[in-house]
């Protein structure tokens, strides 16, 4: 048993790790990408001087990421006067640990056999494998929704409790967002699971490694091009990123219900939305992706259509599979913040408009689309 | 004891203290939030022993639809009501001593039937799991689920005729 909790301490601290890791990358992948796509050189201001030299290290200006983190931790910290003061401080947490914990049912590799990894203690593993998974649930794109539910609660906590007009604006927008496009994400995913059979993300991964037509890799984005495009738009209005900012929109409502929040409680909004994006780039990995499949690669190594194996060490097979779901991964966030550089801001009642009468109609044509063409193909 | 166990122990006092807090709080907001912490509590006691279909449920129907709804619309009430401050009044000793009829006859039934109650893991292996759950549930279940729903139906317009009353009896 304590070889179980060992394992999945051990993921529990890559998954924190990665996640905080791109979450601090991807502040500095936004402004080089932006700078990229607007021809300017972009961040190249921060910079660490070598002591006692005039080396300065600029690195395409990947230090910005960390001035930032200096910058909030070090800032004074304004808080309001406000009637709930406990509500206030309980509305960060709310908004920034479910984002956490969705990725707890992401299965980020194949199986890993700790005792063939590191032989001096194959004794005390007595065999066991694990799945790249830090929570095994049968349920688990069920617990996604469930825990992306809770975060709402936190945006709308922190609007309601910052006493403050244009907080409470922007709490209200992201209340009737969330709501909106959480409704159109959930029929989206419905199309999926009839295609998958199952809602454990494990399964889902596992069904894309066949093939389709005999040389297409399985892939949802394969089977489900139409819902994998309504996915991604739905969950970027999920992540109240431009087009859909308007719960922050800095220019009309001072980022909204974040606005009474400063130092590094407002950080923590912010590290809790670039999050999200990695988030989301995971679970459109997991869900259209094919997760961490390789076309061919099995977990015994490269398994060639003509039936020849080429077989690969443990450990090689298992930095492949985590390599390339991040690869998939990052590969998916660049493209959220591509949209995000690409697009002009929605108007409100436009963009509540374009929940109810394009996407909901659109994602219940696909389901209904897909449910027949299940039900014809047996 | 096990770390299920702890983790279990944690989960119970949890629910039960949001559950009295709900009782105490006077503000709505706080009364939401404890509500909140109770129902996630509920669902990580169901997790632990094998519920999962039930716990995920708990949190994605009940947290993530409903407790979202009452918090948006605790939001939107006016923030200056101080109708929220007041004393129970009247009810309180007699809504107390019902709880404590209810805490000590629903403990009596529990210290008896403990003994003849099955381990919680023990023959419902496997029961729920999403996929035997749900299809028990649409095969065998689902007109009993649609009858609850005409019940909520009715405690809404209860609701309703309540406040309406309560109105009109202010003038």
């Amino acid at each position: 048993m304590i070889q179980d909790l060992v394992i999945t301490l051990v993921y529990i601290g890559y998954a924190m790790g990665m996640l905080l890791t791109f979450g601090a990358i991807l502040t500095w992948v936004e402004r080089k990408q932006a700078a990229l796509m607007s021809d300017r050189i972009g961040a190249n201001r921060a910079y660490v001087r070598l002591p006692f030299t005039e080396v300065k290290i600029v690195w395409m200006g990947l230090f910005h990421g960390m001035a930032d983190g200096l910058k909030l931790l070090l800032k004074e910290d304004f808080r309001p006067n406000t009637f709930d003061r406990f509500a206030y401080n309980l509305a960060v947490w709310l908004a920034f640990v479910p984002v956490l914990l969705v990725f707890a049912v992401v299965p980020f590799g194949g199986t890993l056999d700790p005792g063939q990894l590191i032989p001096p203690l194959a004794g005390w593993f007595e065999g066991r494998t694990y799945s790249m998974q830090i929570a095994p649930i049968d349920a688990g794109l069920l617990v996604v929704f469930a825990f992306a539910g809770i975060s709402i609660i936190g945006a709308m906590l922190a609007g309601w409790a910052s006493d403050n007009k244009f907080s409470l604006l922007g709490a209200l927008r992201a209340g009737s967002q969330l709501l909106s496009y959480e409704v159109v994400l959930a029929l989206t995913v419905l199309g999926l699971i009839l295609i998958y059979g199952h809602v454990d993300l494990r399964a889902i991964v596992e069904w894309q490694s066949g093939t389709v037509l005999g040389f297409l890799p399985a892939w949802g984005i394969v089977v489900q091009p139409f819902a994998a495009i309504l996915f991604l738009t739905a969950s970027i209005a999920e992540n109240k990123r431009m087009p859909f900012d308007l719960p922050d929109a800095e220019s009309e409502l001072i980022t909204g219900y974040i606005t009474e929040y400063s130092a590094m409680q407002q950080g923590m909004f912010m590290l809790g939305e670039f999050i999200e994006i990695a988030i989301i780039g995971a679970l459109f990995t997991t869900l259209f992706l094919g997760g961490y499949n390789l076309p061919w690669l099995t977990d015994a190594g490269f398994l060639l259509p003509g039936g020849e194996l080429i077989a690969l060490p443990h450990a090689l097979v298992v930095v492949l599979q985590l390599l390339t779901f991040l690869a998939k991964m990052a590969l998916v966030c660049s493209f959220q913040i591509l949209v995000r550089w690409s697009l002009p801001r929605f108007r409100w009642d436009q963009l509540l408009r374009f929940a109810w009468t394009w996407l909901l109609p659109l994602a219940l044509l696909n389901l209904a689309v897909t449910a027949l063409a299940v039900w014809a193909i047996g | 004891m096990s770390l299920v166990d702890i983790l279990i122990g944690f989960f119970t006092v949890s629910a039960i203290g949001g559950g009295v807090v709900m009782l105490l709080a006077r503000h709505p907001m706080r009364v939401a939030l404890a509500l909140i912490a109770t129902m996630l509590s509920l669902a990580g006691v169901y997790a632990l022993v094998g519920l999962h279909a039930v716990a995920v449920f708990q949190v994605f129907i009940y947290v993530g639809a409903v407790m979202v709804f009452m918090v948006y619309v605790i939001m939107l009430l006016d923030i200056g009501d101080r109708r929220a401050l007041h004393r129970y009044g009247r009810v309180l000793w007699p809504a107390i001593a019902a709880g404590g009829v209810l805490v000590l006859v629903l403990g009596h039934l529990g210290w008896r039937a403990g003994a003849s109650l099955p381990p919680a893991s023990a023959g419902n292996e496997g029961t729920f799991l999403v996929q035997p759950f749900s299809a028990a549930f649409l095969a065998n279940w689902w007109l009993a689920f649609e009858l609850a729903s005409v019940v909520l139906l009715v405690a809404v317009l209860g609701a309703i005729a309540v406040i309406q009353g309560s109105r009109r009896h202010d003038g």
